[in-house]
């Protein structure tokens, strides 16, 4: 918050009354549209079959038993998404981040002849959407035979085109003394990066690695090709399995495992909200 | 302080004239950690460059810093982006080691199909919808959210809070919203006495319905860069329109929208690359359907590529849209360049 | 302080990036498939079976077909106990016949082909003409298959050029399936419409029920075009006579009138949102056609009883088609895993798993003697239903190859019939638009194999 700013107003006019009002009803219709969809996703994982299937439709179970839960767990192995996704996010996200680092460092602080032409490089690259380039992106990995190893799910999308851009953006903001200083130390560029610089910049980096990390847990496409192993799937791939066509749709098993997926993430985003949203602001789309 | 941009001023960079370079992010968020850099054009600070000493050393450095991001992109990146333009040269079975060399056949059939006028309107209807919608409820949303209202805090992480989830399950979960005989949108319509819009099986309600999934997904972050820009709006320019009697609405229009102009610049791009690139949300609720009423142009990349296993066409109609991406993108610039001044 | 970050993409240096992709374009050339050589079919008889080992693991790609999942495994731990050098990897590769088909295709040539694959009636031939997947009679001949067995016209279905490409195995039909309690408050018979004509004098009676639609119609591909043979059948027409479509032929245009006017002249039949088989089993439509491996599906999710019975015949007779999948043994595996594949396709679909796979499914026993046997026997004894798609499967036919043996026909049927369905489209300019579609990715993908 920029509290510096908002110049303490104690009295509201009495004319700005009805105004007020209609900012709430408006905050609370906003509100309303965005809770309604989740909670009735929520609801529903409890609900029997025959719960689902009535008109009228029913809002509240007539009990909150678990066995939805228990059906999509024993459906698809939500265990091994759960361990993919970690796995594919925790890697993904952290070496996108040292590249995107190591490579705002050498722009900003190194000297190299085409060094404008490497940058423009890596921030062209955020104008090519991945589906672009998804058809010889596949031909490869597939011929390297990475399909169903999280190496097939990571490396394609490692290169960061945007941390790199943000990075950039806020090593220029650095104070000049912290790194003569650090210079003047005789430390390496390394330690520069590492003992100096990283640390001034903690709470960029933290910003940027959540949206970072959010991004990669949520991401399907990729995924989607290379991978056609359960055991190997990740959450967001995992969940459409349990839209069975062939069958019958089960509402309540599919909206249970569509909570177990999106849950986690609601209570990380709520207990981290101030620095993702910090990092959403500064970023938007990560590259 | 000095910073390295003032430096990099000092180096002779000059101010980015010519460039269409600023986008304003404007944020508050420095508080929370992000410290932006202040766009001073016209700083050129003196300062004395180091001195220059074995430069091939800093040269090696620098390839070993820069050089495992930028193999990246060119492996996986540009490479790639040629092979597709190849590729689209090709008739080829997805999956088949042969192909035959077709020339602009694919172009050619692309532009005669019948049903490219549609994929073709439904990508643009999609994108005008989700990109501007999205400016204009983001928009509403922040002024809503910048008034002093109490709980307009957890009102502001609630409108995010979908941004952040899974395009999949919010698919999901919005496919069972939207039922028409079990959901909730049947209910409520029902409650009003209409019948609830053939969702699923219209093609033109079935785009409004992916349409309105996009916009409740993605228009917390609209609100969100709209708002921190608010914020940053001087508040005592504010009250000096309103003591020169000027309405509200007239403040807004002639202080205010003029202020937001580089942050919508910078929304129009961002909102309209991830626009184009959306794919969880149709795969999950519609596949593209029904009668193809919700194909965009990316989906029907995916479509011909790995579906239909065309992978010759699909790589051309992924040129055609790449094309069509490079110069939307050169024209805001352009634009830009001209209407926007800091 | 309020800040900006530069968003330093400058137009020049995008104009010269693109300059030099372009100049470089043709460097590209040096990856990807191979020009001019020709793909297609696996050749039979290129393997000598005597003398090869099984291999130690096998991968099995299916989508659990009537929710088969728990059976089919079931069915593999009795293989490994039996055959304990064996390893099966069941994995699920998507959700429907099409989503498993797309992945076989995408993963062909890479290290993750499984060694075994669904096959439904859309998909083989066009595993086969990509060369995808082995002939099978000599490897069945090896192992001592008794094809013999086999319901002969659910095993020819996958004859082409003189060899099998695939076992039947979750084989099923359409099916007509009533609401019991509907049709008694509507006063009717209890069994099936012996034909539409007789649907069409029963139907009011039905909608004088209120807030029931007499019958519900599904979409989507790999299923509307299936069960529209019943139609086009019984009107005398059909989606093509060998390679060539025969959409526009009177036949085939009365099918698709009697179709429409189900839906919009009379009101009496409803295209579901989603699902038609969870409407059907929440009361919402009086009747269905839906497949039989549905049916054990059906009558867990329905609270009301449930009736079934053949489906109505059209003015020329009985019409129903063939459907669900088979298993093929992929081409490009080496032959001690051809071998292995061999021996738990052989056990997959023996007289015994096939009773089991049947009475927990609903799908066809594709065995006489299964269809004989006692577990067969007791389950018809307990549920009545099953007995009516097997009855049913002497009147029925294999399907048209305008709709199963070329690429993307099906995608291209199920889009006319939803226009018809959905639109209103006139069904001669709806079915024009398909054949033209059909003959053109039979040109371009079918003839250069024949």
């Amino acid at each position: 918050m920029a509290p510096t700013r908002t110049s303490p107003t104690t009295t509201t006019p009495r004319r700005r009354q009805p105004l007020q009002l209609g900012g709430y009803l408006g905050l609370v219709l906003a509100i309303a549209i965005m809770v309604l969809p989740l909670v009735w996703m929520f609801l529903a994982g409890f609900k029997e079959r025959d719960e689902i299937y009535t008109v009228p439709i029913q809002w509240l179970p007539e009990a909150y038993d678990l066995s939805n839960y228990a059906a999509a767990l024993a459906a698809v192995p939500f265990g091994n998404f759960f361990l993919n996704s970690t796995i594919t996010t925790v890697i993904g996200a952290g070496l996108k981040m040292l590249l995107g680092l190591t490579t705002a460092y050498a722009v900003v602080f190194l000297e190299f002849p085409f060094k404008k032409f490497v940058f423009g490089l890596v921030i062209f690259a955020l104008l090519v959407p991945q589906q672009i380039v998804m058809i010889p992106n596949f031909t490869l990995v597939a011929s390297l035979g990475w399909i169903n190893t999280y190496q097939g799910i990571i490396v394609p999308g490692l290169a960061s085109a945007f941390g790199t851009f943000l990075f950039r953006q806020h090593f220029l903001t650095l104070p000049i003394s912290i790194l003569e200083a650090a210079a003047l130390d005789g430390a390496s560029h390394w330690t520069r990066l590492w003992r100096f610089i990283v640390p001034i910049s903690a709470p960029t980096i933290a910003a940027v690695a959540l949206v970072s990390i959010v991004s990669e847990w949520n991401e399907y496409l990729w995924p989607l090709l290379v991978v056609d192993r359960a055991d190997m799937m990740t959450l967001p791939v995992g969940l459409t399995l349990l839209q069975n066509n062939d069958g019958v749709t089960n509402w309540g098993v599919l909206m249970a495992g569509t909570v177990l997926v999106t849950v986690p993430v609601l209570i990380a985003f709520f207990a981290l909200q101030k620095r993702i949203i910090a990092g959403l602001t500064a970023g938007g789309v990560t590259g | 302080m000095p910073t390295i941009e003032d430096l990099h001023s000092g180096l002779g960079r000059g101010p980015h004239r010519g460039t269409a370079s600023v986008v304003a992010v404007t944020t508050k968020a420095s508080s929370a950690g992000i410290v932006n850099t202040v766009s001073t054009p016209g700083v050129r600070r003196a300062f004395t460059p180091r001195k220059k000493k074995k430069p091939w050393k800093s040269w090696l450095l620098f390839l070993l810093f820069a050089g495992p991001n930028v193999a990246l992109l060119i492996v996986f990146t540009y490479k790639p982006l040629l092979q597709s333009l190849y590729y689209s040269t090709l008739q080829w079975n997805l999956g088949s080691a042969a192909a035959i060399p077709v020339g602009l056949g694919n172009y050619v059939s692309w532009f005669t199909d019948p049903g490219t006028s549609r994929v073709v309107t439904v990508t643009l209807i999609f994108t005008v919808a989700t990109v501007g919608g999205g400016m204009v409820i983001g928009l509403l949303f922040a002024v809503l959210l910048n008034r002093k209202l109490h709980g307009r805090g957890a009102a502001r992480t609630i409108v995010v809070a979908p941004y952040v989830l899974s395009g999949v399950a919010v698919g999901l979960l919005w496919l069972f919203v939207f039922d028409p005989n079990f959901g909730i949108t049947a209910a409520l319509l029902d409650a009003i006495g209409v019948a609830s819009p053939p969702w699923y099986n219209d093609p033109h309600w079935a785009l409004v319905m992916v349409i309105i999934v996009y916009l409740w997904k993605n228009v917390g972050y609209v609100a969100l860069i709209y708002l921190a820009a608010l914020q940053s709006v001087p508040r005592d320019l504010l009250e000096a329109a309103s003591l020169d009697g000027a309405s509200p609405m007239r403040a807004f229009r002639n202080i205010v929208l003029p202020l937001l102009g580089p942050t919508t610049f910078f929304l129009s791009i961002t909102t309209l690359l991830s626009s184009l690139q959306s794919f969880d949300i149709i795969q999950a609720m519609t596949k593209g359907g029904p009668l193809e009423g919700t194909t965009t142009m990316m989906y029907q990349i995916y479509q011909e590529g790995f579906q239909a296993g065309r992978a010759g066409y699909s790589s051309a109609v992924a040129t055609i849209l790449f094309a069509v991406l490079l110069v939307v993108t050169l024209i805001q610039m352009k634009y830009v360049e001209k209407r926007v001044h800091y | 302080m309020t800040a900006t970050p530069t968003f330093t993409i400058n137009r020049r240096q995008i104009l010269k990036l693109a300059a030099v992709f372009g100049a470089t374009a043709t460097l590209a050339a040096c990856s990807g498939p191979s020009l001019g050589a020709g793909a297609g079919a696996a050749e039979a008889g290129l393997t000598d079976w005597t003398g090869i080992t099984p291999a130690k693991e096998i991968t099995w790609w299916s989508n659990h077909p009537g929710t088969s999942k728990l059976i089919e495994e079931e069915i593999i731990r009795q293989f490994q106990a039996e055959n304990p050098e064996i390893t099966v990897n069941l994995v699920t590769a998507g959700a429907n016949y099409d989503e498993v088909a797309q992945k076989f295709q995408a993963a062909s040539g890479t290290n993750s082909v499984p060694d075994l694959v669904l096959a439904s009636d859309v998909w083989w031939f066009r595993y086969m003409i990509n060369g995808q997947i082995l002939p099978i009679d000599d490897l069945a001949k090896h192992l001592e298959f008794d094809t013999a067995d086999f319901n002969t016209t659910l095993y020819d279905d996958y004859t082409f050029t003189g060899n099998h490409w695939a076992v039947p195995y979750a084989r099923s039909t359409p099916l007509f399936y009533y609401n019991k309690s509907v049709w008694a408050a509507a006063g009717l018979p209890d069994r099936a419409p012996k034909t539409w004509a007789e649907f069409d004098e029963w139907a009011p009676k039905i909608l004088a029920v209120g807030g029931v639609t007499p019958l519900g119609l599904g979409k989507g591909t790999s299923w509307a075009a299936w069960w529209f043979c019943n139609m086009l059948w019984g009107q005398g027409g059909a989606y093509s006579d060998e390679w060539t479509m025969t959409l526009d032929t009177p036949e085939a245009i009365a099918a698709a009138d009697y179709l429409q006017s189900l839906i919009y002249d009379r009101k009496v039949a409803a295209v579901a949102a989603v699902d038609q088989v969870a409407d059907f089993g929440a009361g919402l439509t009086g009747c269905i056609m839906g497949s039989t491996g549905s049916l054990t599906g059906i009558l867990k999710a329905a609270a009301f009883e449930v009736g079934t019975g053949f489906l109505p015949e059209g003015p020329k007779g009985p019409a129903c088609p063939t459907g669900g999948t088979g298993v093929a043994i992929a081409a490009d595996r080496t032959p001690e895993q051809q071998l292995a594949a061999g021996m738990f396709l052989k056990f997959l679909t023996n007289s015994e798993n096939t009773a089991y796979f049947s009475s927990n499914t609903g799908y066809m026993p594709v065995r006489t003697s299964a269809r004989d046997g006692e577990t067969m026997a007791t389950v018809y004894a307990e549920f009545p239903q099953f007995r009516t798609a097997v009855d049913q499967l002497e009147t029925t036919r294999s399907q048209d190859w305008g709709r199963v043996f070329v690429p993307n026909a099906d995608k291209e049927l199920t889009t006319a019939l939803e226009k018809i369905m959905l639109q209103q489209t006139a069904p001669a300019e709806a079915f024009a638009v398909a054949s033209t579609a059909i003959a053109t990715s039979f040109d371009e993908n079918v003839s250069a194999y024949l």
